[in-house]
């Protein structure tokens, strides 16, 4: 009777341990945990829209194993069921589905943007959370050192050179921007970096706001950074717009352009951000 | 019947315009800047001055654009009228402009180095559609009510195929939607002087053809003994009209309804003859784009860069042409066949409905056990799986039937063998009461869509018949109000969308008729539901055989005409809003299946519900299946292919039928 009692208190207890993890099996259908995941050494088998991650995230590279699971709204469940995960990880803005995926597996929601807090901030707790989940504790605190080292490598370098403030923004067309105002995680590695965002204009919950490039104008001594990718035709548009011509950035050449990273990702866009940064601006 | 025209032209209501436009664009300028400053801005730019640059470079070729554009877009109106000798033919409705933006829209992604020439691509995409468009309605001996039916049927067309491409990049188009929606914001003066010139050279092509086009008034025997050779002249005036839209819609996208209104507003100023009316209508379509444009830039204040003014010219342009269809005198089409004049040869039914009964069982079984997985095509018969397409499989077929049903319901009500719930606008009517219930709570119940998506539909066909009843049943009339009201609801969308609202971006997939979010108790709700109303509308059927027949002899025969004609629109527009709610409001399965059915040789009313009611759930349950695995591991919507397979069934048939 004892024991059977025993028993009955444990089941319980030993049931939610082992939904606790660790988490093998991982998919996700969020890019930022994609490429966090990576970073702290887990692969995940399955991640949404692989074809659009190449081309809007870039790196990490998602290794081969890794399979598509269909767009990243309507991410295909019965594959999604033959993979048979035991974790799949979305944020937020992915929360509609979750009656549909919770019959597949556990679902957990980590969010990086989460309304008033540093998204970087976030980054790092959503890195450890990844590593409870996978198992790899020691994976998400080296990431997290390399990190912070890499962050005060470069604050280093660039502290003694007078910089101005940097207007980060994604071309929608050769007349408008999507412009990352002081929420985003870029803007945060900047401001880290004791760096300025010249945008002073508000920005939504992911952290930009779209508008036309005339309003660019508003701080004369600021560089631009776009990322790629840029919609075709779009820079060579640009090349021809007269009033662009006469933005004080490119009248005065400081616009610079980077190779596609994710401004809604965590820790790894932040890293690769900062390297795009140093190419930059130390390597010219 | 009021007449539209005016006794003699009156220039002060022209006057009046203009002078409008004008104070407009003024107060626009003294809202931005100093009247100091103007001459400098306007002239010779201060390039300090970010705000005098912003005025020259981009206020100024804005408005120099609206004008050209909405000139441009009228002229092109006025010669496709005069040659087609129809007042309703206008870049829009012939699916010009359409087409000219999808052939765009593929060079874009799939061959960028041909986007070095444009206008071509644009010229080649619009002139390809329009001669689909008379392709179609050559056939039908290009009565001018059938040419806009094709036209806006191929528009319909072209748009669920540029949908079906924001769909699979949706990032990598936003700049193409912005674009598509017809956005007039300016960064240089590169517009205008691609425009200009163009512009020019066709309008000393028109003065040069004046004389000639004048007589294509005449009836052709008349225009003929004065030496003319009608179909050059015909194919060179279209022509030109086609590469003026090619050039507005590569500068700023598909500008909705300038090209029809504004030659009806000349013609309502009383511009009577060729020359008045190429004078007059350039002016008012000039006017009236500058004026919506203003207006655009004022009400959206900073966001005005991102408001597609096209867009909002289509929503001001869907209501004047329901206002102008009743008032319009259009030389009568050829007597519309009778429904029972298209049956193929009568078939036994009864065997042919067992046929096609078992043929559904047969595909809803492939398509719940075949699919493609993450080892490529395999018989599946794991439950964990087929969890997954039982509900969509159900949801599809539920839908198909209760268009299928639909369709014969309104194609028996309106003795019109083209009415269908996507082509009466119906469908857009429910998707609007849809998209406005979940603008409003997001979190809606399904009954409470149910509810509002019905209202809407109802609405829209009361609506309808209303103004069928006024003028007499015309069928063709009937389809273009229907056509009218579908595309204000296109307008609606396109707005809503370009805002990019989150909420709007989460509809798009259910406007486009995604099967995904069905869950099972909605799609047993849906063949149940589906099946009862078939049901309910068997006892029916001697009065659905009947109401073709036209007014008297129905009445004669006790049929309660009033109540007969509630009780059918009462469930068509449960039917349409139950199917809306489940695979969007564009399929086009409302109408293929009904005239697949009769073509079968269902004549007699009951057999075509049940036929149609079949096969409408067979091509939507194909539909789904080819949705699901044609690009695995995404997934097209079945609505959308559905809409696909069913505009080239359309057309075809449109062709076909003589």
């Amino acid at each position: 009777m004892r024991l059977l009692a025993a028993l009955l208190l444990w089941l319980p207890l030993a049931l939610q341990a082992a939904e606790q993890g660790p988490y093998r099996r991982i998919v996700t259908l969020d890019w930022g945990l994609a490429e966090t995941l990576v970073g702290i050494g887990v692969t995940p088998i399955g991640v949404a829209d692989l074809p659009n991650y190449r081309r809007w995230v870039g790196e990490p590279a998602m290794p081969a194993s890794v399979q598509d699971l269909g767009l990243r709204t309507e991410p295909n469940l019965e594959l999604l069921t033959q993979l048979k995960p035991d974790l799949i990880l979305i944020t937020p803005q992915f929360e509609a589905a979750r009656p549909w995926l919770e019959r597949i597996a556990p679902v957990k929601s980590l969010a990086i943007y989460r309304p008033d807090s540093d998204p970087l901030h976030t980054a790092q707790q959503v890195a450890r959370e990844l590593g409870e989940l996978s198992g790899h504790q020691a994976g998400a605190e080296q990431l997290i050192r390399d990190f912070e080292q890499q962050l005060a490598q470069l604050r280093e370098k660039l502290a003694n050179r007078a910089l101005p403030p940097f207007y980060l923004v994604s071309l929608i067309d050769a007349r408008h921007v999507r412009v990352y105002g002081s929420s985003s995680l870029f803007s945060s590695v900047l401001r880290r970096l004791g760096q300025r965002n010249a945008w002073q204009g508000g920005d939504n919950f992911w952290g930009f706001s779209q508008t036309g490039v005339e309003q660019l104008a508003e701080v004369p001594e600021a560089a631009l950074i776009h990322f790629a990718p840029a919609p075709l035709g779009a820079l060579q548009a640009l090349q021809q717009s007269v009033l662009w011509q006469h933005l004080p950035f490119v009248e005065q050449q400081r616009v610079y352009a980077f190779a596609p990273a994710w401004q809604f990702g965590g820790l790894m866009a932040a890293q690769h951000f900062m390297r795009l940064l140093e190419e930059a601006l130390l390597h010219d | 019947m009021t007449s539209l025209a005016v006794a003699r032209p009156s220039r002060g209501w022209l006057t009046a315009l203009l002078l409008l436009s004008l104070l407009a664009a003024v107060a626009s300028l003294a809202q931005q800047l100093p009247a100091a400053q103007w001459l400098a801005a306007l002239l010779k730019p201060d390039s300090d001055s970010l705000v005098q640059l912003r005025v020259h470079y981009s206020w100024l070729p804005r408005l120099c654009m609206a004008l050209l554009c909405g000139g441009a877009l009228a002229l092109a109106g006025v010669l496709m009228q005069q040659v087609l000798r129809n007042p309703l033919a206008s870049p829009t409705t012939l699916g010009v402009a359409n087409g000219a933006q999808l052939a765009l829209a593929l060079a874009t992604l799939y061959a960028p180095t041909l986007l070095l020439a444009r206008e071509w691509i644009a010229l080649a995409g619009g002139g390809l559609a329009t001669a689909l468009v008379f392709a179609l309605a050559r056939r039908r001996g290009l009565s001018p009510l059938t040419l806009i039916l094709a036209g806006l049927v191929v528009s319909l067309l072209l748009g669920s195929v540029n949908v079906m491409l924001m769909l699979l990049q949706p990032q990598g188009l936003a700049a193409l939607f912005i674009w598509s929606a017809g956005s007039l914001s300016q960064h240089n003066w590169d517009g205008v002087l691609f425009l200009l010139p163009r512009l020019a050279l066709v309008l000393v092509l028109v003065v040069w053809l004046l004389r000639p086009l004048a007589l294509l008034e005449l009836d052709d025997s008349g225009a003929r003994s004065l030496g003319l050779s009608l179909d050059k002249l015909r194919v060179l005036a279209l022509g030109l009209a086609v590469f003026v839209t090619a050039c507005v819609v590569t500068a700023v996208g598909v500008i909705g309804f300038i090209g029809l209104a504004a030659p009806a507003v000349a013609r309502l100023l009383g511009a009577r003859t060729l020359r008045q009316r190429l004078l007059c209508a350039p002016l008012v379509g000039a006017a009236l784009l500058l004026l919506t444009d203003l207006a655009v830039q004022y009400f959206a204040g900073s966001f005005s860069e991102l408001v597609p003014t096209g867009g909002v010219t289509a929503l001001l342009g869907a209501p004047l042409l329901l206002w102008l269809i009743p008032r319009l005198r259009l030389p009568a089409g050829r007597p519309q066949p009778a429904v029972s004049a298209l049956a193929a040869p009568h078939l036994a039914a009864r065997p042919l409905l067992g046929l096609l009964l078992l043929l559904l069982l047969v595909s809803g079984l492939v398509a719940l056990l075949l699919g493609q997985g993450p080892q490529g095509w395999a018989w599946m018969m794991d439950p964990q799986v087929l969890q997954w397409r039982v509900p969509r499989i159900l949801g599809a077929a539920g839908a198909g039937l209760m268009l299928g049903l639909a369709g014969s319901l309104l194609q028996r009500l309106t003795g019109n063998p083209m009415a269908s719930p996507e082509l009466m606008g119906i469908s857009a009517g429910a998707a609007l009461g849809l998209m406005a219930l979940l603008f409003l709570w997001s979190a809606a119940p399904l009954w409470a869509r149910l509810g509002m998506g019905f209202f809407g539909a109802l609405i829209t066909l009361l609506v309808i018949i209303g103004f069928a009843r006024r003028h007499a049943y015309s069928p063709d009339r009937l389809l273009l109000v229907g056509i009218a009201i579908s595309a204000l609801f296109d307008a609606v969308k396109m707005l809503v969308l370009s805002l990019n609202d989150p909420r709007g971006q989460s509809v798009l997939s259910w406007l486009s008729g995604s099967t995904y979010f069905v869950e099972l108790p909605t799609a047993i709700a849906a063949v149940g539901g589906g099946v009862l109303l078939l049901l309910l509308c068997l006892p029916l059927g001697r009065w659905l055989t009947l109401l073709p027949l036209g007014e008297s002899t129905p009445r004669s025969l006790g049929v309660p005409m009033r109540g007969a004609r509630l009780s059918i629109m009462l469930i068509a527009a449960l039917l349409t809003a139950a199917a809306t709610l489940l695979v969007g409001p564009l399929s086009f399965v409302g109408l293929m299946a009904p005239h697949m059915a009769r073509v079968l040789g269902f004549q007699q009313a009951r057999g075509q519900l049940l036929g149609a009611a079949l096969i409408g759930a067979l091509l939507m349950v194909l539909a789904d299946w080819l949705g699901r695995n044609l690009l695995f591991p995404e997934q097209l919507p079945a609505g959308l292919l559905a809409a696909l397979v069913g505009g080239v069934y359309l057309i075809w048939g449109l062709g076909r039928r003589r």
